[in-house]
């Protein structure tokens, strides 16, 4: 089994979580609009999301850089560096005062996130393919085809 | 307490925002669709409404064939007199005005129809004579092209509304005239009068066209026949009038009609006040008149000689004028002092909105004082539940709509069908009226009160609960702010609402925080002191908060102890935010009022914030805003807490430092509260202020734990709100504790393109709990009719909302742009309101150097440019202190329009006539004069008080008669005046101006109005109070009233 198999792997797993947390926020607001939940409690709920979810996007953004792969490392930084300003500019929390105010900007964002981490999941499903294929070529099993390389995992 | 869950559990556990009982139940709006015809049962006036809501719109053959058909539909429907006047023609007047004229004129144009039945636009006129006619004529051919050739068949005329007509022609001569300016137009606006003097009366008479004059002329050559049919007409005006019958009755009986408008408009304030000069009254300009506003300017753009008589720019002297033209059609609506649209006729669709570009929303003060004998109606429908629409949740109310025999209603927001209650059941009479109709004010009635039920309740009624929270480190101290507030407190325990029910508490902090227990057995409070910061716990979990009538005793003794403790105090630390923890713990049970006394910077544990507003090289620059906002998010986060828990916030800053009002006002931003501001705060100079304003605080009439939501008809919502307040759910208002000197505004928008109601509803619900332990439904109910016209919403706009909405806005750009940024916008959005609205009617009455604006919008320009200078907008670093600037700020923010608008434009009055005249003479009147805010206005002999109902400015002029300076101030009247304090002597002078004051502040309760004196050129001090509240006046770089106006207009004029 190849490293390389084993670290898209990681990857796909991070990548389903945040995309998982970004819907999760994405619901919550909805929720929010539709009077389902008050405001201080689908803050609290969103913003006890936040600090993980930036921590496991840097983990991301870090993994691809260290293990030299440029191309998804240069896709993850800006909005590393998106995360980063919001940090700085303390806009990082959803204010429970002006929640209904910035209710739009937020789930528009929550949006674009969600649509960049459904991108990159199938980038990353497909460099999965890719690397399983390339392992299981390599292996004894070579002539195997790419189902079953899946039944392998 | 709470008997279900009365922690955070409360909130987190429900879903639908269950702590509010309402809000399960109000589902947002109606979606059901709207009936197209609303018939208001009882409405008396229905048939106004066609009329204004297409205002214009009638088209209007071009050739009327007589006159009554002309103007079926007055155009404005409310304002204007004349419309009414103009529709029925009477001859009988037309003839009688006429006799007075004839020897004056002798020109066709110069009739001067007014004279006789309107006198107040005599005045004017006077003043330019009767120019003669050939300049008119000249002045036309120049202008004569846009008018089309064809006399009659003003091509323009097609194309536009019914007004059109006519009116360009008539309206061509006053406008373009511009250079010769006044005279010319006078004349040929005399002209018109004369001829078309129905403008709108386009062809309605055959023989009457040549009149124009301009056009008769101007064609005669190319057009011969034209001459002929003048001639007649000319002979016999010239000759005079008596020779009306050859003019059409009908014609006359315009005319008539016509000339007598300009009287009836006059009265109105119309033109008399404003342009005297530049709008002639004649008939012909009436059309204008009636439809909008102007100012003469100098008529070539850019110049610097203008045109502008200051004297006669539009002020608001009069105070706040509500507009009445709806509350007359819809007489069951609610009164403006409880809900104002900012423009009473709502657009029909989008497009129209977009053209609007003042805000459109409303303000609403739910609780407003009312005068006595206007009190809502309290209604109890104990057995039958309270009466609301099945789908969207609307409360009964007078526009309901009662069918089947009384046995079912319809909802009129949401027009659906409900069954009536059995008990609620009563008969209608033949007109389909109920026939217990009187005996129901929740169907007679805007404004009504509903007992509510056990279902609109999540836990018992809280009972009032006051919590105070001092500061008494040694600032504190040594300013004399404790023994104020204890005194005061002290004084009004006995007038608390609420009385049996009461609860109340008191904490004390510096660097530690301490808490009394004031159990009832106890003779003496337990002081107890927590020093630890970090993990703040509450000592004792019951008594800190105690029943006020079991614990009278012991309050009164720490009352009367708490100055003295602290006496000898020398803690310089504050240890604020781990207080305002501590009494979030104590509070959480039950909710209540917080009142928060603070002198020091918080410097402790968390919270503490740190002096920012220094420096100076943050201003005009992107983080300048920063300054406005809380530094630290705790404050946020507590103000949240604090309104989840039913807590509302007032904050008293009396520091003489930097406090950061900013941070501190954000609790009482959220939680409903308000801020008062005491800078540099002593008790001498002060104490009697803070007393006022913290009785009134506590024993004004309280709203607790209360929910606000507006509805509104099918196809309207309010998308945002700015005020005091907390959101809880798009459209549920949040307010702790609320009280009549409250009002929060809101902008709505059209969520479908077009409407096809005719009247949209709005009704205001406010769900609170009285100090009584009641659960009640505040109720407010208003229509307003559905308009295709843009000109129609801007004649029924109402300044005062609008200027209030946009204070709001402009406060809210503070906090995330640069002032500068915030005052253009502001700027930006009244051109572009002006400029839609010329647009309106440039087209038809070439207006060249005249700037227009509706009737009603009349002061928007001057209050827009007091706004410019408030405290919280003027300026830059140094205009004002950051603490003043985020003090008014947020203040501003709260108070109801006519408080607002006191303060934007205030009074100033002159008194020592007043003062010298004798008792006899002594009319209530004579104190009511309001000057303009110009130092022009300032007489050195006088004595003037600038009142902008937060303080009184007393002004002496430098040549004041000294008897009166002597009689008022005693034998300091030669000190400094700051030195020198204004209590009542023992003469006749100082009583009646201590009664003159007196009598103003119990105009204006909600304040306290402090009294300054200042001398004529004492500086800096005058400067500082008075001059630079002038706000007509030039001040350091900015404009004034007359530069303001021209710069404006400029603007307008402006091609995109």
């Amino acid at each position: 089994m190849s490293w390389d198999l084993i670290f898209w792997i990681i990857c796909f797993a991070i990548d389903l979580g945040l995309l998982a947390s970004t819907f999760y926020q994405l619901v919550i607001l909805t929720d929010l609009e539709a009077d389902y939940i008050n405001p201080f409690e689908s803050s609290s709920r969103i913003n006890s999301l936040v600090y993980p979810e930036f921590i496991v996007h840097g983990v991301l953004c870090a993994l691809f850089l260290l293990t030299w792969h440029w191309f998804l490392f240069l896709i993850t930084l800006p909005m590393s560096a998106y995360f980063v300003m919001l940090f700085l500019k303390r806009k990082h929390l959803v204010d429970v005062t002006e929640v209904f105010r910035l209710l739009n900007a937020e789930k528009r964002l929550r949006k674009l996130k969600l649509a960049f981490y459904l991108g990159l999941l199938v980038i990353i499903i497909f460099r999965t393919f890719t690397a399983g294929k390339i392992s299981l070529q390599r292996s004894e099993f070579g002539e195997l085809d790419l189902r079953s390389s899946f039944l392998v995992f | 307490m709470g008997t279900e869950n009365p922690g955070r559990p409360n909130f987190a556990a429900r879903p639908v925002a269950a702590p509010y009982a309402v809000t399960p139940t109000m589902t947002p709006f109606s979606s059901g669709p709207v009936v197209g015809t609303n018939q208001p049962g009882p409405r008396p006036t229905p048939p106004i409404i066609p009329q204004s809501t297409t205002p214009f719109s009638s088209p209007r053959p071009a050739v009327g064939t007589d006159a009554s058909g002309f103007r079926p539909t007055p155009p404005v429907a409310p304002q204007s007199t004349m419309s009414s006047l103009s529709s029925g023609p009477l001859v009988s007047e037309a003839s009688g005005f006429r006799p007075p004229p004839p020897v004056r004129f002798n020109d066709p144009s110069v009739p001067p129809p007014p004279t006789s039945n309107a006198p107040p636009s005599v005045g004017p006129f006077s003043r330019f004579p009767t120019p003669p006619l050939p300049s008119t004529t000249q002045a036309f051919p120049s202008r004569a092209p846009p008018i089309g050739q064809p006399p009659f068949q003003p091509p323009v005329s097609q194309g536009l509304s019914p007004p059109v007509p006519f009116r360009p022609q008539q309206q061509i001569p006053p406008v373009p005239m511009g250079s010769p300016p006044q005279h010319v137009n006078y004349a040929s606006s005399n002209v018109n009068a004369q001829l078309p003097s129905d403008p709108s009366f386009p062809a309605a008479r055959p023989n009457l066209q040549p009149f124009l004059p301009g056009y008769a002329r101007k064609q005669s050559s190319a057009d011969p026949q034209v001459q002929p049919l003048q001639s007649p007409y000319l002979a016999n005006q010239g000759g005079n009038f008596p020779a009306p019958p050859m003019a059409s009755s009908p014609f006359v009986g315009h005319q008539g009609g016509y000339v007598q408008s300009p009287s009836v408009a006059a009265p109105l304030g119309l033109q008399s006040m404003q342009h005297p000069g530049a709008a002639p009254p004649t008939g012909a300009i009436q059309g204008l008149v009636e439809d909008f506003n102007s100012l003469s300017i100098g008529s070539i753009p850019g110049s610097i000689e203008t045109g502008v008589d200051f004297k006669t720019l539009p002020r608001p002297l009069d105070g706040d004028v509500e507009p009445k033209s709806y509350t007359e059609m819809y007489p069951m609506n609610c009164n403006p002092r409880y809900l104002r649209l900012t423009t009473s006729a709502i657009p029909s669709s989008q497009s129209l909105v977009s053209r609007w570009h003042l805000p459109l929303g409303a303000v609403v003060c739910p609780l407003a004082e009312a005068p006595d004998g206007e009190e809502v109606p309290v209604i109890n429908f104990a057995s039958t539940g309270i009466i609301r629409c099945r789908r969207c949740r609307t409360y009964v109310n007078p526009y309901v709509t009662f069918t089947d025999a009384g046995r079912k209603w319809r909802c009129n927001i949401c027009s659906l069908l409900n069954d009536v209650p059995g008990d609620y059941f009563a008969h209608l009479d033949a007109t389909g009226r109920r026939i217990d109709l009187d005996q129901r004010p929740e169907l007679t009635q805007g404004s009504v009160e509903f007992v509510a039920p056990t279902e609109y309740m999540v836990r018992p009624p809280m009972p009032p609960l006051y919590f105070f929270l001092i500061d008494v480190s040694i600032s504190a101290v040594r300013s004399g702010m404790i023994e104020v507030v204890a005194k005061t407190i002290k004084s009004c325990l006995d007038d608390l609402p609420g009385f049996p029910r009461t609860q109340i508490g008191f904490a004390t902090f510096d660097s530690t925080i301490h808490f009394y227990n004031m159990k009832s057995s106890l003779t003496q409070p337990q002081m107890m002191v927590v020093s630890d910061l970090d993990d703040v716990f509450v000592p004792l979990p019951d008594d800190l908060l105690v029943n006020l009538s079991e614990s009278r005793s012991v309050v009164d003794a720490f009352l009367d102890s708490l100055p003295t403790m602290f006496q000898d105090n020398i803690n310089i630390e504050s240890a604020f935010g781990p207080a305002l923890k501590a009494s979030l713990m104590l509070m959480s049970q039950l909710g209540g009022k917080l009142l928060i006394f603070q002198n020091t910077l918080p410097s402790l544990g968390v919270g503490r914030l740190k002096l920012r507003g220094d420096d100076l090289r943050v201003y005009g620059t992107d983080k300048e805003h920063a300054l406005r906002l809380p530094e630290d998010p705790f404050y946020k986060q507590m103000a949240a807490e604090f309104t989840k828990f039913q807590i509302g916030v007032n904050i008293y800053a009396f520091s003489d430092k930097y406090t950061d009002i900013a941070s501190l006002g954000t609790l009482a931003k959220y939680s409903g509260g308000q801020v008062y501001h005491y800078p540099n705060f002593q008790s001498a100079t002060h104490g009697e202020k803070l007393r006022h304003e913290l009785a009134r605080d506590l024993t004004r009439e309280t709203a607790w734990e209360a929910v606000m939501r507006v509805r509104c008809g099918k196809g309207v919502r309010f998308t945002s709100y700015h005020g005091n307040f907390m959101l809880r759910s798009t459209d549920l208002l949040a307010l702790p504790a609320v009280d009549c000197d409250k009002a929060f505004a809101m902008q709505m928008s059209l969520e479908e393109t077009l409407l096809t109601t005719q009247t949209v509803y709005f009704q205001v619900a406010l769900l609170y709990t009285a100090s009584c332990g009641e659960r009640r439904i505040r109720v407010h109910t208003a229509a307003a009719p559905v308009v295709q016209d843009l000109g129609e919403m801007y004649r029924q706009a109402d300044t005062g909302a609008v200027v209030t909405l946009l204070t709001r806005l402009a406060i809210e750009k503070t906090l995330s742009h640069k002032l500068e940024d915030a005052r253009n916008a502001l700027q930006l959005r009244i051109i572009k309101a002006l400029k839609e609205y010329r647009n309106l009617y440039s087209v038809q009455h070439r207006l060249g150097g005249r700037m227009i604006y509706p009737e009603s919008l009349k002061f928007l320009p001057l209050y827009a440019l007091a706004l410019y200078k408030s405290t919280p907008l003027r300026g830059g670093y140094a205009d004002a202190a950051l603490d003043e600037r985020c003090a008014a700020g947020y203040t501003m923010m709260t108070l109801p329009v006519k408080k607002l608008l006191k303060l934007l434009y205030p009074c100033l009055i002159r008194l020592d006539e007043h003062l010298l005249k004798s008792p006899a003479h002594d009319g209530p009147k004579s104190v009511e004069i309001r000057l303009p805010l110009a130092a022009e206005s300032l007489d050195p002999r006088g004595l003037y008080i600038y009142d902008d109902g937060f303080r009184f400015i007393l002004w002496f002029g430098r040549v004041l008669a000294p008897d009166i300076a002597m009689n008022l101030l005693g034998p300091e009247c030669a000190a400094e005046l700051s030195k020198v304090s204004l209590t009542e002597r023992d003469n006749e002078m100082s009583r009646k101006l201590m009664k003159i004051l007196k009598k103003m502040r119990e105009s204006d309760p909600s304040y306290y109005q402090l009294c300054h004196l200042v001398r004529q050129g004492e500086q800096p001090r005058e400067g500082i109070l008075l001059l630079s509240n002038l706000v007509e006046d030039h001040m350091g770089g900015t404009n004034g009233y007359v530069d303001w106006i021209l710069q404006l207009h400029r603007q307008v004029q402006q091609n995109p």
